[in-house]
């Protein structure tokens, strides 16, 4: 049990070439823009600067410019 | 010197660049672009910021990329354990307690404003296919897309500039 957790809480950040940033486990997101604190366990952050719903990706980076 | 490496001085102090060393926290541009900036050859301009300015920013380097030294030998014998980057390159010793305690540090992600993601703390970071473990330390990751040095922030958010 001790262990399924610690696997849980570890924290994991993954970047796709020319994709978003994922990020899982146990953290604090500080939204230093929009003055937002959350633990949200796992997101995707936009890293193509071209989201409608910052900082979070929506998959606009999949559509031809 | 390794490979790389490069020191600047403005006759009080020296600063050594240690490129390697550097995980692009972001802290020195970010704080005092007077004097580091990556768009400008060479980056480091000494004449910038008054000594106590430059010694402040170069303290905030969580790695040994920026590292500084009094030119007069005898005032580096005189720092105190609360300048913690100075001693890691000059008093390594007094850190080895800190280095080898146990850490139970709260990740913390950081968006920073029209400017990159900045990751903090311990945890396992993968770059197309390629995976790392980043101690109790941190990361900044390009949010514009202009990055010369992606994943990593390079401070192009400035001069593009990125909102968001």
């Amino acid at each position: 049990m001790e262990e399924n957790k610690d696997t849980e809480s570890k924290v994991k950040v993954e970047i796709e070439d020319m994709g978003p940033v994922k990020i899982t486990g146990k953290f604090i997101l500080k939204d230093l823009q929009r003055g937002t604190e959350t633990s949200p366990g796992e997101v995707l952050l936009c890293t193509c600067r071209r989201t409608l719903t910052p900082p979070f990706c929506d998959r606009s980076h999949e559509k031809k410019a | 010197m390794s490979a790389g490496e490069r020191k600047y001085t403005n006759g009080e102090i020296t600063v050594y660049w240690k490129p390697d060393a550097c995980i692009h926290a972001t802290y020195c541009f970010r704080e005092l672009i007077e004097v580091f900036d990556p768009g400008r050859r060479p980056w480091v301009d000494m004449k910038g910021a008054p000594t106590d300015t430059i010694i402040k920013v170069v303290n905030m380097c969580p790695t040994e990329a920026l590292a500084w030294k009094w030119n007069d030998e005898s005032k580096n014998h005189e720092i105190g354990p609360a300048q913690t980057n100075h001693i890691k390159f000059r008093r390594p010793e007094l850190l080895e307690d800190e280095a080898t305690r146990e850490t139970e540090i709260p990740v913390t992600v950081k968006i920073m404003v029209d400017g990159p993601i900045v990751i903090k703390g311990t945890f396992e970071l993968t770059y197309k296919g390629n995976k790392k473990v980043i101690t109790d330390s941190l990361v900044s990751i390009c949010r514009c897309g202009a990055s010369d040095i992606q994943p990593y922030c390079d401070g192009q958010h400035r001069k593009t500039g990125f909102t968001g």
